[in-house]
């Protein structure tokens, strides 16, 4: 059986591809070894957001008071919230089945091994093997949890955030390894529950991607929630007793013990590069991710990989975008651009939300840029005060000299929701002039968005 | 009704590139987009930037490195990219139509002869052929257009792009409402844009615009040619070369000096009686010039 194209992998970039080749044109089939999706639909972005969901409401319930509202008697159900956010979870993967099926891509249900030339060899879930081949196969394998040593996680005391997801009870207190979006979305939603959570970076800030004004702003709503946060920080050992865990905590060369119900390790991702049969082609593996250039192809002609097999930023859409630039490249599509990896935004959902895209303040001075910075508390903002949300913060980073928006960083409610706006400016490639004279409507969270530009140039109305 | 205002005079380039572009003092006009529908975006004129091609002064011809192959690869300019996307939709999308004619010039070079002896400028047969041609628009302006899908756009000047060839392509300046302007003027100005074309020293509105052009190859003796339209005008004459050749007058034969210039149309603005009357009527004022000097 020849296809046009083999896709190895259903998560967001696999299955996003497929469907993109399809509407090219093309013969697809998509491998998935165990639930279409992959980890984004069923075990990371969504289903959190589920969990995250219901922490939200229960906090929300917590301050009925304020909003003039009487609750009387109100708690929560552990098992009932997992149960939802596995629902949600089923409910996209069929849809996910159904995608597949209306866009006539073929999936077939096992574990994908590159033969070299053209080739791919399929043990299918049935415990039959066939093979497939087709003029291009795409790599979108994903990645799973880092372990590190002496920290592996056990799944009964240290998880990964496949054992958060689906706790049976809420142990009494946790201890997070890591500060990306994984480890800080989890402490939040833990936090909010009840659970004593602490959180351990080695950086000297939470969140070190996020420019460092908005780092510093979230570390201090959160621990204004409860949670406790060690910086510069790193977990040396973890000793393990019948219900729970001992962690040696290292700061400025001085160590500590806690002990702690549970250990959640969110220290990073490797790559799904093994058993591939990658040794079967040209394709080269650096710092152990798939090398790829511009358009993802790889060293073997016909042989490209997506996503998080790939380099940073491992986000769900990056992948996406990602697979559906390298399939529209191969179809031959009229000025086809590569990912603009300045355009991808970045989305971390615990209370208060953090978003951003482009150029961090520091890392715009440091690309020799001569900038304008403007910022915008929502202290200043009429729908966030009436929501009571006044607590967020918009920055906006332009180049002085041409008016380019290099960056925008916002912390605070609904950033999630709001940040897909600069970035639709930075790939239209806007400037100042065109983001100061859009309409923003009123009143709306987005309005600080408006402000944050005005105030770059000076112009700023509500501060 | 703004003198020029069609989608394809429109520059669509990203608010980016065009300020980056204004800032370089490059032509947005001599540069190829690659952003979506051909849209300029800010990697374009950064790369136009890095490029001399669009200092029109400069040859863009760098030495092709010896690979010992049987071509030498001549790397496209910005302009020649921009002459050949713009010339590939003309002849493409619009449909031409020719209508050939042959001119007497035996008159007309007689009158040219008489007012070089007096005048202080030396006029030559191309400035009697714009104002012709200048005249012969005012006549009939529907031959002054450009087609839209909304409307046929009827200039109201007869704004005469004139294509002149330059060390680094085809540009064609304008000779702006020149029904308005006497012979000797037309040429002065001509002389003018000419030798600024050459060196590339023309303003962007001295070559952007205009609603007819002229082609002339009959200094190369040429003797008849058909033009392709510069979009978004309708029309475009091609003048061959003047060459004597014998004719028949009043049933003898006879020899003058004649000269075959021919129009091409774009039938969505004009049609064929359209075109027909206005060559016909350029053709009378060729051949009876005294009205070009009144």
């Amino acid at each position: 059986m020849t296809q046009d194209i083999i896709i190895i992998g259903g998560g967001p970039g696999g299955y996003v591809t497929a469907i993109r080749a399809s509407q090219l044109g093309m013969k697809v089939t998509l491998v998935e070894r165990s639930h279409l999706g992959g980890i984004c639909l069923n075990w990371g972005c969504i289903p959190t957001k589920a969990l995250l969901r219901s922490a939200e409401a229960y906090t929300m319930m917590k301050h009925a008071a304020s909003y003039g509202l009487t609750v009387k008697d109100f708690g929560f159900d552990l098992k009932k919230i997992v149960e939802r956010s596995r629902g949600v979870s089923a409910q996209l993967s069929a849809g996910v089945k159904h995608l597949m099926k209306k866009n006539k891509v073929e999936v077939i249900e096992g574990t994908a091994k590159l033969l070299g030339k053209c080739k791919v060899q399929v043990a299918k879930n049935d415990e039959t093997t066939i093979e497939l081949s087709a003029k291009h196969i795409v790599i979108a394998t994903g990645a799973r949890p880092r372990a590190l040593p002496g920290l592996e996680p056990d799944g009964k005391l240290v998880w990964t955030y496949k054992e958060a997801m689906v706790p049976d009870t809420l142990p009494k207190s946790l201890l997070v390894i890591g500060s990306g979006a994984i480890g800080i979305e989890f402490a939040s939603f833990y936090n909010a529950l009840g659970v004593a959570v602490t959180v351990v970076e080695v950086m000297d800030r939470i969140m070190p991607v996020e420019d460092e004004e908005i780092s510093a702003f979230a570390r201090k709503a959160l621990e204004k929630r409860g949670l406790k946060i060690i910086t510069g920080a790193v977990v040396k050992k973890l000793d393990k007793a019948k219900d729970s865990v001992t962690a040696t905590i290292e700061q400025g060369g001085k160590a500590s013990q806690t002990t702690f119900d549970r250990v959640i390790s969110a220290v990073g991702i490797v790559a799904n590069i093994e058993e591939i049969g990658l040794e079967n082609t040209k394709v080269v593996v650096e710092k152990g991710h798939i090398k790829v250039n511009e358009w993802s192809a790889t060293d073997e002609a016909g042989v490209y990989a997506i996503g998080d097999v790939t380099a940073p930023p491992w986000l769900a859409h990056k992948a996406s975008h990602e697979g559906i630039i390298c399939v529209e490249k191969i179809a031959g599509v009229k000025d086809v651009h590569p990912l603009d990896l300045g355009n991808i935004p970045g989305c971390t959902y615990c209370t208060p939300q953090v978003a951003s895209v482009g150029l961090t303040e520091a890392k715009a001075k440091a690309a020799g840029y001569d900038i304008r910075v403007g910022r915008f508390s929502f202290m200043g903002n009429g729908k966030a005060i009436a929501m009571g949300e006044p607590e967020g913060l918009v920055k906006t980073i332009f180049d002085a000299k041409t008016g380019a928006l290099l960056g925008a960083h916002m912390v605070g409610a609904e950033v999630t929701e709001m940040i897909q706006g600069f970035t639709l400016g930075r790939t239209l490639e806007t400037t100042e002039a065109e983001l100061m004279h859009t309409v923003f409507p009123h009143p709306t969270i987005s309005e600080s968005m408006h402000e944050a530009v005005l105030d770059a140039y000076g112009r700023v109305v509500h501060m | 009704m703004p003198a020029l205002q069609t989608t394809k005079d429109r520059i669509i380039a990203s608010p980016l590139a065009k300020r980056l572009a204004a800032e370089k003092g490059l032509d947005l006009k001599l540069i190829q987009g690659t952003g979506p529908h051909g849209r300029i975006i800010r990697a374009d004129v950064e790369e136009a930037a890095t490029r001399p091609a669009l200092s029109p002064t400069l040859s863009v011809v760098q030495p092709a490195p010896d690979t010992g192959a049987a071509y030498d690869a001549i790397p496209n300019s910005n302009m020649r990219k921009v002459i050949a996307r713009r010339l590939t939709e003309s002849k493409q999308t619009v449909p031409h139509f020719y209508l050939t004619v042959d001119c007497e010039l035996d008159e007309l070079l007689a009158l040219r002869k008489k007012i070089n002896e007096v005048a202080d400028v030396r006029v030559s047969v191309n400035d009697f052929i714009i104002r012709a041609v200048a005249l012969a628009l005012k006549k009939v302006p529907q031959a002054n257009a450009s087609w839209t899908n909304e409307a046929i756009l009827q200039y109201r000047h007869a704004d005469i792009s004139v294509a002149v060839a330059t060390p680094t392509g085809l540009i064609t300046p304008i000779v702006k409402a020149a029904e308005t302007k006497l012979v000797a003027a037309i040429s002065t100005e001509m002389k003018d844009l000419a030798a600024r074309a050459r060196d590339g020293k023309l303003r962007p509105d001295e070559f952007q615009g205009g609603g007819f052009t002229i082609s002339n190859l009959g200094m190369f003796g040429i003797k008849d040619f058909a033009a392709i339209i510069n979009p978004p005008q309708a029309c475009i004459l091609a003048i061959g070369a003047g060459e004597q050749r014998p004719v028949v007058k009043h049933g003898q034969l006879a020899v003058a000096t004649v000269m075959s210039c021919t129009l091409s149309t774009d039938h969505r603005a004009v049609d064929g009686a359209v075109g027909a009357h206005f060559i016909k009527v350029f053709k009378e004022t060729i051949e009876h010039p005294y009205a070009m000097v009144i």
